[in-house]
């Protein structure tokens, strides 16, 4: 189990356990960051990441993808 | 009989695109009430019975976000009569979300899958005969930016709508969640309409607060339910919202792997763009490129030449040929208007109201129009093409440090078009407190109508110099770092900035429509503004200026006798305040502070003032500008740009600000703030620079300079609170 911030970039990963606050991880699991869900890095901006999650894009703070774990 | 069709759909799923191919120009945008998310309504063009309400784009009905609780809200309370659920084919499992949730409502539902064109041309299929069975509800595919199916879409909307048929939802949650959900409506719903009673249980099932206020459940029955969502959560080892959450991707999951057929996605070739322009190095070149681009071409190039065409030629004294016909001659309006009132005979102090007054101040608004314009088409085609969203991803990283997120970026760029846009952009932050920092901070960045300030200053005392606009620019920036830092160490505004999580739609053109759509809504306001407030405030100002008491009688002036105006009486009151700063004339203090009813009226009040002041000196030359600059020092210039820059905006902006703050003591307290720290930065530059460069000795004003920048520098520097306290201005 790592942090999405420490995931290779472009390999497909099964997201583990989604933290944060109640309320972002609320908003996140809405998003499709579901335990099981299939996510891939796209790209990483200095921990910032724009991650691949059930077809959409979705960009993180670091401080946020440091808490989803794959 | 009328019908109301709701439109539903995820943020980028064309829901936009949709609504204006149906309503066409027949719409209606407000609010909803009590808050300020934009509320669009509109009649479908093909048969006027059909209203049609644009709902915010949404993720879920969860409560997360306020636009989420408004259209849920309208969803609950007001029941359309069938809502249209627009999907983005291309993205269709996350789409499909929102869907298992609306369908609960047990309102009619239509689904339009949108941009199927794009999912053939990727080689993937989208069964929708399957789709639709397996929901349980009519499907139909669309290309809302062709236009294509929209018919179809909204003729089974309203069949299913005068139907009326309660849906029932096809899908159903594991054995102890369904267990529970019976439990909760058998205990406390069971006087509820039985079509709706599924979707207040699952939402009691989870908790939601809102939900348990609106029926009132009282606390003994919670407690009841409390021990069956317990006994669940610990059967399934998880939250009760997270289960439901997890439980709908996963029927999702399925349905999917029947009526989907796809390849599986490499590299998108959006993926291969974001990999180049959020590039670790590359990112911030590219956008300071770009942006470069976008103001080069707005302010300095096409901009200024449609500027000068309109405020000569067209408005001004020049005239134009129509089409550049030599033979079509069309005199410019002031020259025009001029003419036709000799010519008619009219007294001289009307000429001069119509004509200097009304006719050069709204001129100089509207010959301002074209630059706003050109510049609204670049934001809008960057917001358009999806890489505005990318700017917000990119800035997170840098504005995070001063306390505030990317998101407060994409507001700031677009107030650098115009401010009232601009603080209207906020919208899009979800966190409260980070919202009411960008709307303080917002206006900080020269807008639009602040330009002819800039030009002017640069020109009367710094002898055009570049370097005076682009430390506008850089002040406006510092201004909005400086107060991220400093607001964000005291109570109200304490604690890390919102998480950023932000949905990045994949680049694609925006349409010629959607551009001069946005263009115009934008840049409306700008026109209005000056129809409005600008043509009342030129009359008052010129009637302000042109009337007063020479020994003890009232009377209309001429042009030497200015000083003893009304005006100039009233600019010396306010002229004290600004002394220190060190434009304490009048005429400086007047348009300083009919700056506050529009920027542009700065440039024109001083043009006005001193103008006349020019007409009556013959030796002073053609320009009032070296009028100006013999009257105040070069560094006092530069104090009272800054000045202008950063204090309280113009009355439309400022109405915006009170509009979005929704509170009239936080709307104060942002404009106190802004014109405190633009009092105390101008004093600062005119007091330590002018005792820098020889105009200013040493005096009060000094000691009180070096004091605002010793506690400016403990305000940036002291430790601030580690979590916001809960500040009320109610």
């Amino acid at each position: 189990m790592l942090p999405l911030t420490s995931a290779d970039k472009g390999v497909e990963h099964t997201i583990v356990k989604t933290g944060g606050d109640e309320k972002t991880r609320k908003h996140l699991e809405t998003l499709g960051f579901v335990q099981g869900a299939k996510v891939s890095v796209v790209n990483d901006l200095d921990g910032n990441l724009i991650i691949n999650v059930k077809d959409s894009r979705i960009a993180l703070d670091k401080k946020l993808a440091m808490k989803i774990f794959v | 009989m009328s019908i109301k069709i709701a439109l539903a759909g995820n943020p980028n799923s064309g829901k936009t695109t949709l609504f204006n191919a149906l309503t066409g120009s027949n719409q209606f945008v407000g609010n909803w009430p009590g808050v300020t998310v934009e509320k669009k309504e509109g009649r479908y063009k093909g048969d006027k019975e059909i209203e049609i309400i644009d709902l915010p784009g949404i993720y879920s009905l969860s409560p997360y976000t306020l636009e989420e609780v408004v259209a849920r809200n309208y969803l609950i309370d007001e029941k359309p009569d069938a809502i249209l659920n627009i999907i983005d084919g291309t993205n269709i499992e996350r789409n499909l979300y929102l869907t298992t949730q609306l369908i609960e409502l047990s309102i009619p539902v239509v689904l339009a899958v949108n941009m199927m064109d794009i999912l053939e041309k990727n080689g993937d299929r989208i069964f929708v005969d399957k789709l639709s069975e397996a929901l349980g509800v009519p499907v139909v595919e669309i290309s809302a930016l062709k236009s294509n199916g929209i018919e179809k879409a909204i003729g089974i909307a309203a069949e299913e709508a005068r139907k009326n048929m309660a849906i029932v939802p096809k899908h159903s949650f594991s054995g102890p969640v369904e267990h529970a959900i019976a439990h909760i409506e058998e205990l406390l719903l069971h006087d509820m309409e039985e079509r709706y009673q599924r979707w207040y249980a699952i939402k009691l099932f989870e908790r939601d607060d809102k939900i348990q206020r609106k029926l009132g459940v009282p606390q003994d029955k919670l407690d009841h339910i409390e021990n069956d969502i317990k006994s669940c959560e610990k059967e399934l080892d998880d939250d009760a919202e997270s289960i439901i959450t997890a439980e709908r991707y996963d029927y999702i999951g399925k349905i999917i792997g029947t009526v989907v057929k796809k390849h599986k996605t490499s590299d998108t070739l959006s993926d291969k763009i974001d990999r180049i322009v959020t590039n670790r190095i590359l990112a911030l070149p590219i956008f300071v490129a770009v942006m470069f681009v976008v103001y080069y071409f707005s302010v300095t190039t096409v901009g200024t030449w449609a500027t000068d065409w309109a405020n000569d030629q067209l408005l001004g004294d020049d005239g134009w040929n129509f089409l550049g016909i030599d033979g079509l001659f069309i005199p410019g309006i002031h020259a025009a208007v001029g003419e036709f009132l000799e010519s008619i005979g009219c007294a001289e102090w009307l000429t001069g109201l119509i004509n200097d007054g009304i006719v050069a101040g709204v001129g100089a608004v509207l010959g301002f129009v074209p630059q706003i314009f050109v510049l609204f088409i670049f934001l809008a085609f960057l917001e358009g093409c999806g890489y505005m969203a990318r700017v917000a991803f990119i800035m997170d990283r840098i504005f995070r440090r001063f306390g505030l997120s990317g998101k407060s970026f994409i507001p700031m760029l677009i107030g650098s078009g115009c401010g009232v846009p601009g603080v209207m952009a906020t919208r899009t932050i979800e966190s409260e407190r980070d919202r009411r920092m960008t709307i303080m901070t917002t206006t900080f960045v020269p807008c639009g109508a602040k330009l002819p300030i800039i030009a002017l200053i640069a020109g009367a005392f710094f002898g055009e110099a570049g370097w005076v606009a682009t430390s506008s620019y850089f002040i406006g920036v510092a201004a909005i770092i400086c107060s991220g830092i400093i607001l964000k160490k005291t109570n109200m505004f304490a604690g890390d900035p919102s998480p950023f999580v932000m949905e990045l739609p994949s680049y694609h053109m925006p349409t010629i429509g959607y551009i001069l759509r946005s263009m115009w809504e934008r840049g409306w306001s700008f026109i209005k503004k000056a129809g409005t407030i600008i043509l009342l405030s030129t009359v008052v100002l010129w009637f302000l200026m042109s009337f007063g008491n020479i020994d003890g009688q009232f009377r209309m002036l001429a042009p030497e006798e200015i000083d003893s105006s009304i005006l100039a009486g009233f600019g010396s009151i306010f002229a004290f305040i600004f002394k220190p700063l060190g434009f304490g004339t009048w005429q400086l203090s007047v348009a300083a502070i009919t700056g506050l009813i529009a920027k542009e009226n700065v440039v024109a009040t001083l043009g006005m003032t001193y103008g006349i002041a020019e007409l009556a000196d013959a030796d002073a030359g053609s320009d009032y500008w070296a009028i100006l600059a013999s009257s105040i020092p070069a560094i006092a210039g530069y104090s009272y740009l800054v000045f202008n820059l950063l204090c309280a905006p113009c009355f439309a902006a400022m109405g915006a600000i009170r509009r979005e703050m929704n509170n009239t003591k936080w709307f104060l307290f942002a404009i106190g703030y802004q014109c405190a720290l633009a009092w105390a930065v101008s004093l600062c530059i005119y007091q330590l620079g002018g005792l820098f460069t020889g105009v200013v000795g040493f005096n009060l004003g000094t000691l009180l300079a070096i004091a605002f920048v010793v506690g400016f520098v403990y305000l940036l520097a002291r430790k601030g609170k580690a979590e916001a306290r809960e500040v009320v201005m109610a």
